[in-house]
């Protein structure tokens, strides 16, 4: 106890906060839903993208029946298209049959018609995917390209009746399919549930302390109530840059790499101390649990859906610094909440300082 | 159970409660619920930017024609183009006219070639919908048909000319519901179900959807959700990958997590400062207590459902949703409460009740969502009573065999957990700040009431052995069969022993049994048995969703419930019924003989019939499976 005695009683709060959470294996806890969900995104990553690739499925492709009178037009379109085979059909029952059969996985019936109200010809196509098969989402994803393909052949060849000759499209390489979604939607994701955690936890903590009748024992220590506050709140903005940057480790584990990494725990940080701060004023004014954490989870979820108003929203900031496209505009959002996080808890320490513990 | 009591008490936890939510709270409630509402409109009018706006940087001059279709998607910031910007990794692409300079290295500049690609894509198709020859501007019209590949004519689906195709929104009521007839689902469909676990599809167009320019808003929601696009072109295709179903998940999930919030507080506020013991002390039965403290949480629950089904409905976003899609929630909505109620009453304080709410939400979207993600695939998908949200949305037909399989499960799992939570509804749980490990024994001794309860509790537990099987498979049968059949063993190693010997470690340790051999062999007997019988009862899902046997994965899964094909019927007897019970029987035994020393014992004793298990089950899959 002896050494205690320098240190600041903030960090002594601050410090016994935290292991509380240890001692309770609530940590754990933490730690586990943590590992779950990265488990989970590696799972969504890594698994649906090595499903997504045609070049994966071991017979070599999909193959592609082709019949009827716009045969040939289709036939050159599948040709053209990775991963699938086109198999032609003198006629529509032989190829039903071969469907039916498992010989092919999907085919293609296309004639010529004409619109009644313009001129000119389209191929009208049939196309005939398995049913309720755990192959017809590739089946289809490919049918679409295939006929995608056909489309754009038709047009070009048609180029003089159309205003403007469609644009050539780059070539078509390997790329991730989850590229994105893994920038824009899973990092932020798992940098931002820190400090919502954070957050609840906030107010969990000083409803706890007023409900239990706790508070008081700590005000009999000499320690001022903004102090105790102090404490809390910095135990918990602590520990939301701390799990965001083991987060980025286990990113990086897992073959994704982030950059930037100052700046998004920076961010974390920033953001955790505005929801922390918002929670602890929300706990010291409301005093119960209940009526607290539907606050603070309704509001933050409102805030944090309205900050699409702003340049930029938080996540599209924290996307951009991992993804290593920040702007001006990203550094400046990042300025922007670390200065507002600031003000905060320099308005929130005046509030506390108000309060009259007595009246808790 | 009394109703007038129960009833009492659910009105005073509206109406009473200390710490209640009072009417100022209700007030901030609802302004943030419609401001939410406004923020949810304007994001999707279109007054803000994508989530992937300005991720990647390419460098095109003005006067190149990939300059407008750069221009125009908010993924991607146009700069000058510079070799130098490349090298610094500034920009991702560096086109010159329409070629591309930069040698792709990174997944990234791989990634913005694709999504421009898709980009382009877009853009053209935009500009051929201004022309006004409208043959030559979309030469293609496509009808996608789904067809059953053992013959049967299952109907439509999307697409369908520029002119037919306000018929055939109706028509395609039935499809996806093919796995009702499903007992003839065999021959040479699944000839190829050795690889079918590796190369199933599940992914669909990517999350590049920039291609039709008004995906993402919710006019592009609504057009998807109703399953159908009245023009025909290629583009209109759209992959069975329900993107909505994620949208919906989280619709539906949301609301859920505040209710629990609340709940939580006031279960376990109950316990602070013994404040719950003065109805503890009062003739009611702890059932009335938990009931009725839970009544209105459920109620407001399954209230926001409805409105949100009917709000989906009559705004006209989804083309279906009525009873089906609420009676279909109602399940989860009752494994979220039963969950958080087992969270209250084993947290120590709030700060832990967070975390719990944190992983109940967590693990129960998980459930809720991953097989709902695979909601054109059958026998998966149906694992979440969400697929079945989605269906009904839909205004596809839900067969009661399907809604039996997707809910019975979750509800019954819900109930066990409830029954557990309310055994440590009493004074030594409630009011102590016992060790997790021991309240966790406590829930299940209290449940013992003699030896025959080793047969009683397998039984009871069977639901969420179910439950976690099945999440299990539903996680990962998209991995690689070779990867997924051993993982899922562990799985149900784990689960199913766990379940068989939790019970008798808690009988021993609280001494409702008596130490003797005798009552060991005898308990450990019963246990195995009453397990067995129990897992029988999987044999009802098997009926109900016969697809799930077609999948390597839930196969190795549901092993010994399964009856694999074409084995004759007396050996398809001893591996239904003699091994199994033996497996049962002897695994049990030996966790319970471990199980009376103490807890080291009892743990060497479980990994040994874990081991036991999985040499088995491993031996039993590796003839089966192939």
């Amino acid at each position: 106890m002896s050494s205690e005695r320098s240190w600041d009683p903030r960090l002594i709060i601050a410090r016994r906060e935290l292991t509380s959470l240890s001692r309770e294996k609530t940590i754990v806890l933490a730690i586990l839903i943590q590992l779950f969900v990265a488990a989970f995104s590696s799972f969504l990553v890594v698994g649906l993208t090595s499903l997504y690739d045609p070049s994966s499925i071991d017979s070599g492709g999909i193959e592609i029946g082709v019949t009827g009178d716009a045969q040939q037009d289709l036939f050159e379109a599948v040709a053209e298209t990775d991963g699938v085979q086109p198999i032609s059909f003198e006629s529509v029952s032989a190829t039903q049959r071969a469907f039916d059969q498992g010989r092919i996985d999907a085919y293609l019936t296309g004639s010529f018609v004409e619109p009644p109200d313009s001129q000119g010809q389209v191929i009208q196509v049939t196309a005939t995917a398995p049913d309720s098969s755990i192959r017809t989402t590739l089946v289809v994803v490919q049918l679409r390209k295939v006929l995608k393909t056909l489309e754009r052949q038709e047009r070009l060849d048609r180029a003089d009746s159309l205003d403007q000759v469609p644009l050539p499209l780059p070539e078509q390489i390997d790329a991730s399919p989850y590229f994105s979604f893994t920038y824009t939607v899973l990092i932020p994701l798992l940098l931002f549930l820190p400090p919502f955690i954070s957050g609840s936890v906030a107010v969990d903590t000083v409803t706890e302390e007023i409900e239990r009748g706790t508070l008081e024992l700590l005000r009999v220590a000499p320690v001022s109530l903004v102090d105790i506050v102090d404490g809390k709140s910095l135990a918990m903005i602590a520990l939301a840059p701390v799990q965001g940057a083991l987060w980025l480790l286990l990113l990086s584990l897992n073959g994704i790499t982030v950059a930037n990494p100052l700046a998004i725990l920076v961010l974390v940080g920033a953001t955790a101390a505005i929801v922390v701060v918002f929670g602890v004023v929300l706990g010291l004014h409301l005093g119960r649990r209940r009526p607290a954490q539907l606050l603070y989870s309704v509001l933050t979820l409102v805030v944090f859906g309205a900050a699409i108003l702003l340049p930029e929203h938080p996540s599209t900031t924290a996307a951009k610094l991992a993804v290593d496209s920040p702007t001006l505009v990203t550094y400046g959002h990042v300025v922007g909440y670390v200065l507002l996080a600031v003000v905060l808890f320099a308005l929130t320490r005046r509030y506390v300082d108000r309060v009259q513990p007595e009246s808790l | 159970m009394n109703p007038r009591k129960l009833l009492r008490i659910a009105k005073w936890e509206v109406t009473k409660n200390a710490g209640g939510v009072d009417k100022r709270t209700v007030a901030i409630m609802a302004v943030s619920v419609v401001a939410m509402l406004l923020v949810a409109g304007l994001a999707a009018s279109g007054g803000a930017t994508g989530l992937d706006s300005g991720l990647y940087r390419v460098g095109v001059d003005e006067s190149s024609p990939y300059y407008a279709p750069a221009s125009e998607d908010p993924a991607f910031i146009v700069r000058d183009p510079s070799a130098e910007a490349v090298e610094r990794g500034d920009q991702e692409l560096y086109f010159d006219g329409t070629t591309l300079r930069n040698r792709l290295g990174s997944q990234k500049e791989k990634a913005a070639l694709s999504e421009f690609r898709s980009s382009v894509d877009g853009y053209n198709s935009e500009q051929m919908r201004e022309d006004d020859n409208a043959t030559a501007a979309f030469p293609v019209s496509v009808t996608l048909v789904y067809l059953e590949q053992d013959g049967v004519t299952e109907t439509v689906a999307t697409g369908g000319n520029a002119d037919g195709s306000s018929g055939n929104g109706g028509t395609d009521g039935s499809s996806g519901a093919g796995g009702t007839d499903g007992s003839s689902g065999d021959g040479g469909t699944d000839g190829s179900s050795g690889d079918a676990g590796t190369s199933d599809g599940s992914t669909g167009s990517g999350t590049g959807s920039s291609s039709d320019g008004d995906s993402g808003s919710l006019a592009g929601l609504g057009a998807g959700l109703t399953g159908g696009s009245t023009s025909g072109t290629p583009a209109d295709i759209q992959p069975p990958f329900p993107f909505e179903s994620l949208v919906l998940a989280f619709l539906f999930i949301v609301p859920m997590n505040f209710v629990i919030q609340a709940y939580g507080s006031t279960m376990l506020s109950e316990r602070l400062n013994r404040r719950g013991e003065l109805l503890l002390v009062s003739p009611v039965s702890r059932f009335d207590i938990v009931a009725g403290k839970t009544l209105p949480y459920f109620l407001g629950a399954m209230g926001v459902i409805t409105a949100i089904t009917l709000g989906l409905r009559f705004s006209g976003l989804t083309a279906g949703g009525g009873p089906i899609a609420i009676l279909a929630v109602l399940p989860l909505a009752l494994l979220f409460l039963a969950a958080t109620f087992c969270g209250a009453m084993f947290a120590r304080s709030f700060k832990e009740l967070t975390f719990v709410t944190v992983t109940v939400t967590v693990s129960l979207t998980t459930y809720a969502f991953v097989p709902a993600i695979f909601t054109d695939v059958n026998p998966i998908a149906l694992i979440s009573p969400l697929t079945i949200v989605v269906r009904d949305l839909q205004a596809q037909a839900v067969t009661t065999g399907d809604f039996a399989f997707a809910t019975i499960p979750a509800t019954l799992s819900a109930l066990v957990l409830f029954t557990l939570g309310s055994g440590l509804y009493r004074e030594e749980d409630m009011f102590t700040q016992r060790a997790i490990p021991l309240k966790l024994l406590d829930s299940l001794s209290t449940q013992i009431r003699s030896k025959w309860s080793a047969l009683k509790l397998p039984v009871m537990l069977l639901p969420a052995v179910v439950v976690a099987e099945l999440a299990g498979i539903a996680l990962l049968f998209a991995l690689p069969v070779e990867i997924s059949i051993p993982l899922i063993l562990v799985v149900v190693v784990l689960v199913e022993e766990v379940a068989k010997s939790l019970h008798v470690y808690a009988g021993f340790s609280s001494g409702r049994f008596d130490g003797s051999l005798r009552t060991t062999l005898v308990v450990g007997a019963l246990s195995g048995t009453g397990f067995f019988l129990a897992e029988k009862l999987i044999l009802v899902f098997q009926v109900l969703n016969p697809g799930l046997s077609e999948i390597p994965t839930s196969q190795a899964g549901l092993v010994g419930s399964l009856v694999p094909e074409g084995v004759p019927l007396a050996l398809a007897a001893v591996v239904l019924l003699l091994l199994p019970l033996a497996l049962h029987t002897v695994t049990a035994t030996v966790s319970a003989l471990g199980a009376r020393r103490g807890r080291r014992t009892y743990l060497v004793a479980l990994v040994a019939a874990m081991a036991i298990h999985f040499a088995y089950n491993f031996t039993v899959v590796s003839t089966v499976v192939q």
